[in-house]
């Protein structure tokens, strides 16, 4: 018996070049068809998943509970991959050689891989990402042709000054607002491949040009703080976010950057020429689908030195978006 | 003389024929023979592929933005159309270019008869022997007169075929 098992394990053996392409096909499909999934504990199947619909994605999860990587924008748009995904997929810092073939290739044997990403950008540049080993000879492959979808800009400039400059008024605090209104930004009628989803990728807002903010002679403005207040449907009083810590950096939900250098979210720090916030996808969990999210930064100077002061509304118009980026994956797999 | 030699020795032939005859069988079972059901891998490869290629070009880059395969059937730009579907499909991640070569056409509905509109004719690597893939995509033209079609609202058969060379 044990002689007549001997050539059909040999013959497993040379016939793997075979196994390999289908895995590097099946690994490919998980790549660029599936937005990945995660689950609370590993158990329970049923959590992750529900919660995926519109919660948090596996890139903003524990790595111990992601369950399966992909790197598409969602379920419904296969071929066009999310930007963060992507980034978080190649950074061999969050992800070991037992991760990848573990939540990305599958399969009973420790298969070696390679998988490389070639971003071409407008200006003709090229972008490449890679992970895994050096290919040999006699490995499975495929090839996909992607688009990736990257997050917008909200930049304030000069152009909105008029917009967004008010007259002396009484009290010295200056206040100015970005709003996100969910229920606008998550509007199915826009296809997910070109809506502004908070929940999956960054905010982010810039407010270029301050010096043309600042009243007349004044060299710079202290920024204050800036605060975030959340309305929902039911109840439209802004309650302020109170589980922040604002005096801390966060740079997993939160950059803000004065001038181009890093603050907390008090910085109380003269600033005269750019003002960038950006808020990471963890930042959001706690938004409903249907709430409103304001972030308020706030000027306070006796005497006042911005006016700057109105609501900018965060949405497909104001955002600037680029444009999707055509990509090249391919999977190797020996 | 009658003694255990000769049996002994029929015993060794026995044995040593046996040998054989495994060593025989393993190396014939263990060669991998391609066979033609084994081609599926390389023409899903292609096909896969071409299928991405034309999903690519049916998606704007913005929400405003051109569809690049609707522009091109509807204007007729075959030309243009094989140059984006070759830089699509032939490039690779190092930097080389991939040998693929492709030739494509359209089906329409004219009145009531179905007709074939040769869009791109294959290049000096075609010799009718290839092991071609095929792959389609349904592309919505509007009413207008650049439609080289039926001048109407309709939706046409883009058929591409693709090989390596």
């Amino acid at each position: 018996m044990v002689v007549s098992m001997v050539p059909g394990l040999l013959a497993g053996l040379e016939s793997s070049g075979i196994d390999y392409d289908a895995v590097a096909y099946r690994t490919g499909v998980i790549l660029v068809e599936d937005p990945g999934w995660w689950a609370e504990d590993p158990n329970g199947q049923g959590e992750g998943q529900e919660r995926l619909r519109d919660g948090p994605s596996w890139e903003m999860v524990d790595k111990d509970k992601i369950k399966r990587v992909g790197l598409a924008v969602s379920r419904e748009t296969p071929n066009i991959l999310l930007s963060t995904k992507v980034e978080k997929f190649f950074s061999t810092s969050f992800f070991d050689e037992d991760d990848y073939r573990s939540k990305a290739i599958f399969g009973d044997i420790p298969y070696s891989y390679n998988f490389s990403l070639n971003i071409s950008n407008p200006d003709g540049t090229y972008d490449l990402k890679q992970t895994g080993s050096p290919i040999p000879l006699g490995y499975g492959y495929i090839r996909r042709v992607v688009k990736i979808k990257e997050p917008g800009v909200a930049e304030i400039n000069e152009s909105f000054k008029d917009r967004y400059t008010g007259v002396e008024w009484n009290s010295t605090a200056r206040n100015f607002t970005v709003r996100l209104d969910f229920s606008h930004l998550l509007d199915p009628t826009i296809k997910p491949i070109y809506r502004i989803n908070p929940r999956i990728e960054p905010v982010n807002v810039t407010i270029t040009d301050f010096r043309d903010y600042l009243n007349d002679s004044y060299e710079d403005a202290a920024l204050k703080n800036v605060t975030f207040w959340k309305t929902t449907k039911e109840d439209p009083r802004p309650v302020r976010l109170s589980w922040l810590s604002y005096n801390e950096k966060k740079p997993d939900t939160y950059t803000l950057h004065l001038d181009g250098d890093s603050h907390n979210l008090t910085p109380n720090e003269p600033v005269n020429s750019s003002i960038s916030l950006v808020l990471r996808p963890n930042f959001m969990t706690f938004m409903g689908p249907t709430d409103t999210l304001d972030i308020q930064f706030n000027f306070d100077e006796n005497p006042p030195k911005t006016n700057i002061t109105g609501i900018h509304h965060y949405n497909n118009t104001s955002v600037t978006r680029p444009d999707l980026k055509t990509a090249v994956l391919e999977v190797a797999i020996w | 003389m009658v003694n255990d030699a000769g049996q002994l020795y029929t015993m060794e032939g026995i044995a040593a024929g046996l040998i054989m005859i495994l060593t025989a069988y393993i190396v014939v079972s263990t060669t991998s023979i391609y066979t033609t059901g084994d081609t599926h891998i390389p023409d899903m490869q292609l096909e896969q592929l071409g299928s991405d290629v034309l999903a690519m070009m049916d998606t704007p880059d913005n929400s405003s933005g051109e569809n690049q395969l609707v522009g091109l059937v509807y204007h007729n730009r075959s030309d243009n159309f094989k140059k984006e579907f070759l830089r699509y499909c032939n490039a690779t991640t190092d930097g080389t270019l991939d040998n693929l070569h492709m030739s494509a056409s359209v089906t329409y509905r004219k009145n009531s008869v179905i007709k074939e509109h040769p869009f791109v004719a294959p290049d000096e690597t075609w010799t009718g022997r290839e092991s071609a893939v095929r792959v389609t995509r349904w592309v919505q033209l509007t009413e207008g007169p650049p439609n080289p079609y039926e001048n109407r609202l309709q939706a046409v058969l883009v058929e591409v075929l693709l090989w390596r060379a």
